[in-house]
């Protein structure tokens, strides 16, 4: 029998960079409602001044102003030179395969500020009272704690050949950034050719930065099961890829969690 | 999570309303779906294709949480469709129901991708917040699915209008 959860979470849809944003806070405190409304209310202002300013489709936001050359990086807010310095470590971390400079029309940082919009959000959420919190940011996830009573969440992984089912299931522990050409057609493009491509179906990496998480997702679907061996060598990260046969590759420490709930 | 098997209920209906639109069923069945009957199990059970890591999906192990039927209030649940508007491929409206005051489902209530095959497939395999919340609410045992993300502006256009008239936002 599977452990009953210790409360319903509080649930928020948040609709925010062209996409639903859903923010779970998982509550041990029956009295913790009105810190936690408080607590979202950050994280909400958190998300939405990310779309603000790194929207690439609204024409007036300081990324499109810097794309189109209107601003310099130092006239852009903060946020976007630390994002750009973020994104800078993430090509190399990825051995390359993720570059937001090589993108077709101008650097874009897109693949990188979903994420870390995400993990920036659930930084508002403090433990007192609270045993944990799960922002999904459309499949890419933040989370700090679990369930209470030491029980890990456990999170699906969308089956790229069938949405409607779940090909695997992890225990989170931090991030889990899920990237494919299954979401919105063909829409990775190769660092190195400057051409639309992917190498597996779907390309999942855990760690505990969700920024982070999503460039190296998006890195090894483009870059296929080569990518593995650069997840590998990262501590704290692991990578699981679905090839486009469907089976499973991955790193040695991926955290696969049994389908069935133990117990 | 426990759902109630009103909003269940709801949930599969209109995604059998997706359905009707497309005209490959084959690729599109909830042979995991608890139908009605408001039990929950996990939906990967029947998934294929994890050979690779010679483990048996076992049988139904896993007893069905039971929900809470007695506790369902007719009248607090609502669900409102937003506008059809148009998106990347065609018009869709997207639903969304509430219980109490609180957001329990968003799905799609209608698309019309006009029978392009390119714009079908990206339907079929971007199936939005509705799977998810679908997939969840059949996993009692899951608490949020990573991957397949929905990002039309058209979807959000609707939301929207649909959570304005629900007095949200």
């Amino acid at each position: 029998m599977p452990p009953e959860l210790p409360v319903r979470p509080i649930h928020h849809l948040e609709n925010v960079m062209g996409t639903v944003v859903t923010i779970d806070v998982y509550t041990t405190d029956a009295t913790a409602g009105a810190e936690v409304s408080r607590q979202l209310a950050t994280a909400r202002a958190v998300l939405q001044r990310a779309d603000a300013v790194f929207s690439t489709w609204k024409p007036h936001s300081p990324i499109s102003r810097l794309r189109r050359g209107d601003i310099t990086c130092a006239q852009a807010p903060a946020e976007v030179s630390e994002v750009l310095e973020q994104c800078a470590v993430a090509r190399e971390l990825s051995g390359g395969w993720f570059d937001p400079w090589a993108m077709p029309g101008g650097i874009d940082p897109t693949g990188y500020v979903k994420g870390w919009a995400a993990q920036r959000a659930l930084g508002a959420f403090r433990a007192s009272g609270v045993c944990g919190v799960i922002v999904n940011a459309a499949g890419d996830i933040a989370s700090f704690g679990g369930l209470g009573g030491g029980q890990p969440f456990r999170i699906g992984i969308a089956d790229p050949f069938s949405p409607r089912r779940l090909a695997e299931v992890v225990y989170l522990t931090g991030a889990i950034a899920t990237s494919g050409t299954y979401e919105r057609g063909n829409h990775l493009i190769d660092p190195h050719s400057g051409r639309p491509t992917a190498r597996v179906a779907s390309a999942s990496v855990t760690g505990p930065d969700l920024g982070l998480a999503d460039a190296l997702a998006t890195a090894i679907a483009v870059a296929g099961e080569a990518g593995l061996d650069v997840i590998e060598a990262l501590d704290g990260y692991e990578a699981l890829i679905i090839t486009i046969d469907g089976s499973r590759r991955w790193t040695q420490h991926f955290p696969l969690a049994p389908r069935e709930a133990s117990g | 999570m426990r759902r109630t098997p009103i909003v269940i209920t709801a949930t599969l209906a209109g995604l059998v309303g997706v359905l009707a639109f497309h005209t490959t069923p084959a690729k599109l069945t909830l042979a995991t779906a608890p139908a009605a009957s408001g039990s929950a199990q996990p939906s990967a059970a029947a998934s294929p294709g994890r050979s690779q890591r010679g483990q048996s999906s076992g049988g139904a192990s896993s007893p069905p949480r039971s929900s809470p039927a007695a506790t369902a209030k007719p009248g607090a649940t609502r669900t409102v469709v937003g506008p059809a508007v148009n998106y990347n491929f065609g018009v869709l409206s997207v639903s969304v129901t509430v219980s109490g005051n609180k957001i329990t489902k968003v799905g799609i209530a209608s698309l019309d991708d006009g029978g392009n095959q390119r714009s079908q497939f990206i339907d079929q395999q971007s199936i939005p917040i509705l799977e998810q919340e679908t997939m969840q609410a059949q996993s009692g045992n899951i608490q949020g699915v990573s991957g397949a993300s929905y990002t039309s502006a058209g979807f959000q256009q609707s939301l929207q209008a649909a959570l304005h008239t629900l007095g949200f936002q």
